[in-house]
């Protein structure tokens, strides 16, 4: 009992949990810095800015506006970092979930919308018109990533479930199954589509350029977060990179999944299987996010949800017309 | 679709390539020929004339007189604070005492390091002896030479003109020369 | 140790904002082609800011006009502790040409402590990557001071 509690508790607290997930988004954040300025022609911060730059805003003042609602306002980013973690714990890393039981897509698919709302209700709090004005586009751009993400995820759950018998299958375990019985998913002809519509949908949810309507320095005073400084801030700079952390492992999870390595002893395995995990969800973030961060410019908000409802979508739907007709 | 993405190409190419960033800190850095950084100022060869003064446009440049007894103690101050470093002072200082280095890192904590003060002394000029004025009795034969030298020319030039209007190129040589 | 670690951070990630309090724009060119390839104050964690609040590193060009005056003093009580304001060029030091003008409301040091001076006009880019240097050893010098 005492072993299951503290086995537990590893899992919350250090891997995949807290600080594993921690660690690794800053890591992501650092290297999609790094190359952006190495495709600019320029050397670029070292990789582990991020987390100096987490470091260093723990240290600031935190001060309050006068028109803010003080509990709300402290406590958004708390809310955001928590909803994080638990989806962290759901993923599985090859074949290793630390709480398989209820590792859904649905769960995961509602848990990621909690950070986003955080967003909104942080940015409603402040109590500056600039936060407003970022909320709003904020809501456009989740509206905008929210309807090709959930017909990707019925796609490959519909994939799934004919393959196996079921008919449909939400469960991420079934699917991690699935894969280690034969080949990633990626392989499947008929979901390439939606592996290209999941592959622009990761940098709007992650809220990296041409995506970041919400968080547009220049034009709106960094949108929502304009009244946060020092502790809270440093939370949301690291929300997002957790956040980067987690798309990309679900990407690789739904179609790059697969049995990991097998070298006998189970820690060993897991430790080796997090490290190619990360590996394939740096070369992930390397051509999805970074690729395009470095060679855009901001995309107006009415272009950001045409875009998606039009293109996105519709790669997403070629995915599950196939997926439907069976080939 | 309503946009694409340009540039991929050259992005990932360069992504292979050397940055081309200066690595400033480390690697020094210098300033082009004839740059116009920090002031430098030959106190010895500076006379005092004020012409700098004049031209400076935002007013950065400053005197202070101090009497000593071997003359004036001059100290110009250059504020590099106000100094526009258009180098019009240098160009207007006629002895060459003000000289604009290619020290371009005028970065201080304490203004007062970006002040360029040179002190010297300007000794007044010596004045020579005047000789004394001549006695009136050397004036007198003075008087009419001086008056009979000047009427000499006088009717050779009003004879001139007279017998050859129509050239008097060649009346012009030939008038003096008959006088 | 982790007041250790936060210390040592501080001097590895200034974030700058920039203020523009009537200049001439020669000095704010200068500013942002330090961010630009060739001379990359990025490599040393420099970043822009998009609001004072994020801020830790403040530079202020121009003379305070009497436009900017009230707007400049505002802006400035926004930025939070630890804090280091930087005074690029001649103008927020003492007007320059501009001295003695009906807008011109005064140096910076008026309404607010000056911690590093970056002559020139316009200071060459490597000058002001010098100033932000001392600005950011600077910072973690205050930061080293704060009580919390």
């Amino acid at each position: 009992m005492a072993e299951l509690i503290l086995s537990r508790l590893f899992y919350v607290l250090v891997f995949p949990g807290f600080l594993f997930c921690s660690a690794a988004g800053l890591l992501l954040a650092g290297i999609d810095r790094k190359m952006v300025a190495r495709m600019q022609k320029r050397i670029g911060p070292p990789i582990l800015q991020p987390f100096y730059d987490f470091m260093k805003l723990m240290g600031k003042e935190t001060i309050i506006p006068h028109n803010a609602a003080k509990k709300v306002y402290l406590a958004a980013p708390v809310v955001g970092f928590v909803s994080l973690v638990v989806t962290a714990l759901l993923i599985p890393i090859f074949g290793f979930t630390a709480f398989s039981g209820v590792a859904d897509i649905i769960v995961i698919l509602y848990l990621l919308t909690i950070p986003a709302v955080s967003i909104i209700i942080g940015g409603a709090a402040s109590g500056s018109p600039y936060a407003g004005v970022g909320i709003s586009r904020e809501m456009v751009a989740m509206v905008s990533y929210e309807l090709p993400f959930v017909i990707i995820l019925l796609a490959v759950a519909k994939k799934v479930g004919l393959e196996t018998g079921e008919g449909i299958t939400f469960s991420l375990a079934a699917i991690t199954q699935y894969q280690i019985a034969s080949g990633a998913l990626i392989t499947k002809w008929a979901l390439i589509p939606a592996a290209l519509a999941m592959l622009l949908v990761i940098p709007c949810e992650v809220g990296s350029q041409p995506f970041d309507v919400a968080e547009a320095e220049t034009e709106i005073c960094e949108g929502p977060l304009v009244e946060y400084s020092g502790a809270p801030l440093g939370l949301y700079k690291l929300n997002y990179a957790i956040k980067m952390f987690i798309m990309t492992a679900l990407f690789t999870t739904l179609f790059f999944g697969g049995p990991g390595v097998s070298v006998g002893n189970e820690a060993a395995n897991t430790a080796i299987n997090a490290v190619l995990f990360l590996l394939i969800c740096a070369a992930v973030t390397v051509v999805c996010i970074t690729l395009i961060h470095a060679v855009t410019a901001r995309l107006k908000v009415e272009k950001l949800f045409k875009f998606y409802w039009t293109v996105v979508t519709g790669l997403a739907l070629l995915s599950l017309i196939l997926v439907w007709l069976g080939l | 679709m309503s946009f694409s993405f340009p540039f991929v190409r050259e992005a990932v190419s360069q992504l292979f390539s050397k940055p081309s960033t200066e690595r400033f800190p480390f690697v020094p850095k210098e300033a082009p020929e004839r740059y116009r950084g920090r002031i430098i100022f030959h106190a010895d060869r500076c006379i005092n004339c004020g012409m700098c003064i004049r031209v400076c446009s935002p007013g950065a440049i400053t005197k202070t007189v101090e009497k000593t007894e071997e003359g004036d103690k001059v100290t110009m101050s250059f504020d590099l604070t106000s100094c526009t470093f258009c180098e019009t002072c240098a160009d207007f200082c006629s002895k060459d005492s003000i000289e604009m280095s290619r020290d371009y890192a005028m970065v201080a904590q304490d203004s007062s390091e970006l002040i360029v003060t040179g002190t010297f002394i300007k000794k007044p000029p010596v004045k020579k002896a005047v000789p004394p004025k001549p006695a009136p009795a050397e004036e007198a034969p003075a008087a009419p030479e001086a008056s009979a030298a000047p009427e000499a020319p006088a009717p050779e030039d009003s004879a001139a003109p007279a017998p050859a209007p129509e050239e008097p190129a060649g009346a012009g040589p030939e008038a003096p020369k008959e006088a | 140790m982790f007041k250790k670690l936060v210390n040592r951070s501080t001097a590895k990630s200034p974030w700058i904002y920039h203020i523009n309090a009537g200049s001439c724009n020669g000095c704010d060119i200068e500013l942002v082609a330090v961010l630009t390839p060739r001379y990359d104050a990025e490599r040393f964690g420099f970043k822009l800011a998009g609001t004072p609040r994020h801020a830790d590193i403040v530079v202020v060009t121009g003379p305070v006009t009497a436009q900017s005056k009230d707007r400049l003093i505002r802006t400035l009580e926004q930025v939070p502790e630890p804090r280091v304001i930087v005074s690029l060029g001649s103008c927020p030091k003492s007007g320059n040409v501009f001295k003695g003008g009906y807008s011109i409301e005064g140096p910076l040091e008026k309404y607010v402590h000056v911690d590093v001076t970056v002559a020139g006009c316009a200071p060459k880019p490597e000058a002001v990557i010098a100033g932000l240097a001392q600005a950011a050893q600077l910072l973690k010098q205050k930061r080293e001071a704060m009580k919390k």
